[in-house]
């Protein structure tokens, strides 16, 4: 100990006083903290979560489920504060689920998320290759290229497809063999890229009026009547316009999984300056940031383009594409960004809104490759999977075992998802995401009950109660009837959320008792060659 | 014979290990984490309990008089009990890791001197320690060998008072025979931003651990304890910090470096030893193989009052037989 410093506290008579000693200092601050949790959000996903919701109900709208999903976010805000308090650790649910209720509820959250993840990197290269013909008419249109504009229209066949997803990986694995530090450089500024995209966007829809895009839209499509064109063949296709309350509800799931990420910075709370505090802050500025930029983007969206008229391309694009493609060929699944283009009249802006999307996915694909090798990480040092799992390299510090083997999944995966109808069997991936909620507000809820110790303060002989009731037994409870109100939409809404069938609930069936079927086998094979028992590696110590 | 040893002689007829180390390091001063420390040696049927640096805590809590209560600022917020209840305080705070330090108001001001403040902090690092050594001597069962070593964040005081304590073994830098293998220790680090008091070169460490190692009698099984890990390990990750030792972001995250020695490093790749034990990095837990070393860094998580180690079990040849990495 060379040094002593008094910490920023230290004037306040009785603050803590630190020494100089290694590791102390490396707080995230606030601001620090906002970062994450904004960067864990996919802003510009946002379009596919509207188009997702305009397509599988009827007469939606999205100012009340953007609203609603905050709320449901807000209330977890609150839980995930009290857990982080009580755990300031890395790890999120795996971490809470093991600490709390039992290491195997946290085996069991820790491999379905290393398992569903790695399918998420599939879907993010398969939705990334079905929005390829946008990329290449709006780049077209950029650079004044026929022939990138041609080639839009021969990317859609299942060959093209399953090429461009497999690309997409390979670009995700040639990216995530630089070390770490590399690899944050490269989604910061594929962030930059989609910020800067969304912000041209609420400028132009801003700038113009709706006339302005009835004139834009026509000469885009080349047919002066093509708005009015849109909202007929809808009418005609049955499209129902307006607003009801029910579909409103019933897209609440969506905006749930849109508002997904605006938490994680409780995912390095052990690298926190005074985790509650910080975490709250942080979670709440971005809250309100996003529901600021998503209520005013949507505001402007049925300003500019009118709800009717997005409720009848989304719909038509899903079930009438033909139909679409005579009037218009602005791509449906391109939502906000598409009508962007369409109003777009430099280079710069539409090469950012051709591009927006697929940085948007190779950017959280980065991250969760990086996510799902730490789980990989924490499987093979707890002996459930061999300890080569884990081998960095020796050059790029990079987990290089652990990349290949999600990779090689996600790139399986991703031509399944081309080859095989795989809908059946990932149906209840939406409901998965939301009992991930419920696994966080379980945790809170029964934090009180079964880790006194850890909420406690000191010198206080209880922990804080209201009525009666520990004060985070409340917040739990209220998460987790949130959480069970996402669950029971999703279940309720299973023709759009997922179907249940044989394929789907053994799925899922299956994900879920992976983590303790893989333990019970681990330990067993163990016990045959005198090895440890595997139940030592999380027994409780006791202190006295 | 002791159970312990009776425990240790029947996994060895079975085909089992010979002995079995319980790990763990950098508690920077837990009370929980030291209790459980000791405590594993029976819930792990532990022979050798072995704490791999890092003992001092980190913060200083004064609990100040008033008229008649005491109050202390915890983890942000100010909490005010009864004098009576000035003990249970205090034992919370010692709990969460912190020397609570009883004081007069106007004593506190004192500790704004950054010299009168590192006294306070050296003496309280030793009478903890003191403590500790004698629970230990209370605790454990005669057979169960208990070795701490010091890291790079324990002052140089600790050392007189590990050598003095009876029941505590403290073969720094030294070689320790512990039957099927030798133990080879060291505490000193790399320099880090922080100045500690066991910081050398890449060079200075490379010849202690030469100095060390070379004592070692030719095909000797060994297993080290070094508190710095190897360089680019994966055992070493650590955030990236800037000028002013706020942590690096980068894409909204914070930057991982590694953070290793490479003296350690190429002694590992030179020595060969049967198991490298390491600790200093608390968030980089984790078990990797350099050249036919098994390195294992358990990790730290002693803010959340979790002992974080590793079983280590060693054959009779001084091979490793299994290792464990456990969370208690």
């Amino acid at each position: 100990m060379s040094a002593t410093a008094a910490s920023s506290e230290s004037h306040a008579p009785g603050g803590l006083f630190t020494r100089q000693a290694s590791g102390l200092v490396r707080e995230l601050g606030i601001p620090a903290a906002t970062g994450i949790s904004l960067a864990s959000v996919a802003i510009v996903n946002t379009f596919i979560n509207f188009n997702a919701g305009l397509t599988a109900f009827s007469k939606a709208e999205m100012y009340l489920p953007l609203l609603a999903g905050a709320v449901i976010w807000l209330v977890a805000m609150f839980a995930y504060r009290h857990l982080l308090e009580a755990v300031p650790r890395a790890g999120g649910e795996y971490v809470f689920l093991s600490r709390i209720v039992s290491p195997a509820a946290g085996s069991m959250a820790g491999i379905a998320i290393a398992v569903v993840f790695t399918w998420v990197l599939a879907a993010n290269a398969h939705f990334a290759a079905t929005f390829t013909p946008f990329m290449l008419t709006g780049l077209g249109d950029a650079f004044s290229s026929s022939a990138l504009a041609n080639a839009a229209n021969h990317v859609s066949s299942n060959g093209a497809v399953a090429a461009i997803s497999v690309g997409v990986m390979l670009i995700v694995a040639g990216l995530s063999i630089f070390s770490l530090k590399r690899v944050a450089q490269i989604i910061l500024a594929l962030i930059v890229l989609q910020m800067v995209a969304f912000l041209a966007l609420a400028l132009l829809l801003a700038d113009h009026s709706h006339a302005d895009f009835v004139a834009a839209f026509g000469s885009y499509s080349h047919h002066g009547g093509a708005y009015r064109a849109i909202i007929a063949a809808g009418k005609a296709s049955g499209v129902a316009y307006g607003a009801s309350f029910a579909a409103m509800v019933g897209i609440i799931p969506f905006m749930v999984l849109n508002y997904n990420g605006v938490l994680y910075s409780y995912y390095v709370g052990g690298e926190l300056r005074r985790p509650g505090r910080t975490y709250l802050w942080a979670s709440a500025i971005s809250l309100g940031v996003l529901v600021i930029v998503w209520v005013g983007v949507w505001a402007l969206l049925r300003r500019t383009a009118g709800l009717d008229f997005m409720q009848a391309q989304a719909n038509l694009g899903a079930s009438d594409p033909g139909t679409l493609a005579r009037i218009s060929t602005l791509s449906s699944q391109a939502g906000g960004l598409g009508y962007g283009l369409v109003l777009s009249g430099d280079p710069i802006t539409k090469i950012l809104f051709a591009t927006a999307v697929p940085a948007a996915e190779i950017a959280v694909n980065l991250a969760f490759v990086a996510v799902t090798t730490r789980v990989l990480f924490a499987l093979a040092f707890d002996r459930l999977l061999p300890v080569g799992v884990a081998r960095v390299g020796e050059r790029n510090h990079a987990p290089v075992v652990a990349i290949g083997i999600v990779l090689t999944m996600s790139i399986a995966f991703s031509i399944l998802t081309v080859y095989a109808n795989v809908s059946n069997i990932v149906a209840l991936e939406s409901l998965f995401f939301a009992l991930i909620l419920l696994a966080g507000g379980v945790s809170a809820l029964l934090l009180a009950h079964r880790r006194p110790d850890l909420v406690r303060r000191a010198g206080a002989g209880d922990v804080e109660r209201v009525a009666g009731i520990p004060k985070i037994t409340l917040i739990g409870a209220a998460t987790t009837a949130l959480a069970v109100f996402t669950v029971v939409l999703v279940v309720v809404h299973s023709n759009v959320y997922g179907k249940f069938s044989a394929e789907s609930v053994i799925t899922l069936l299956v994900i879920l008792l992976a983590g303790p079927t893989l333990y019970a086998v681990a330990r067993l094979i163990r016990r045959q060659r005198n090895a440890i028992d595997l139940s030592q590696a999380m027994r409780e110590l006791p202190p006295e | 014979m002791s159970p312990l040893r009776r425990n240790a002689r029947r996994r060895a007829c079975r085909g089992g290990p010979a002995l079995r180390i319980f790990f763990a390091t950098d508690v920077h001063g837990s009370e929980r984490c030291f209790r459980k420390f000791l405590a594993a040696a029976e819930v792990y049927r532990a022979d050798v309990l072995l704490l791999g640096g890092d003992v001092a805590g980190k913060g200083l809590i004064p609990v100040v008089r008033h008229n008649r209560s005491v109050s202390a600022e915890v983890h942000g917020q100010r909490v005010t009990v009864p004098e009576a209840q000035a003990d249970r305080l205090s034992a919370d705070i010692n709990l969460l890791g912190f020397y609570p330090v009883r004081m007069e108001p106007d004593e506190v001001e004192a500790l704004n001197d950054s010299e009168e403040l590192d006294r306070l902090f050296r003496r309280e690092i030793v009478a903890q320690l003191t403590r500790w050594c004698e629970l230990a001597a209370e605790r454990l069962a005669p057979a169960v060998r208990c070795i701490i070593t010091p890291g790079n964040d324990d002052p140089l005081e600790i050392d007189a008072v590990l050598a003095a304590a009876p029941r505590i073994e403290s073969p720094e830098r030294q070689l320790c025979d512990l039957g099927p293998v030798t133990l080879a220790s060291l505490g000193d680090v790399t320099p880090t931003p922080w100045h500690t008091e066991r910081e050398y070169s890449e060079e200075q460490l490379a010849e202690r651990i030469s100095a060390m190692m070379d004592q070692l009698p030719e095909g000797r099984p060994s297993v080290i304890n070094f508190h710095c890990p190897p360089y680019s390990s994966g055992l070493d990750t650590a955030a990236e910090l800037d000028a002013q030792l706020r942590p690096v972001l980068r894409g909204g995250r914070p930057s991982f470096v590694p953070v290793g020695s490479t003296a350690v490093r190429e002694a590992i790749k030179r020595y060969q030893p049967t198991v490298a034990l390491h600790g200093h990095i608390h968030e980089s837990r984790g078990a990797q193989k350099i050249g036919s070393t098994l390195c294992i860094n358990p990790g730290s998580d002693y803010t959340a009052d979790v002992l974080r180690g590793a079983i280590v079990d060693i054959a009779a040849d001084g091979s490793c037989h299994d290792f464990l990495l456990t969370t208690g």
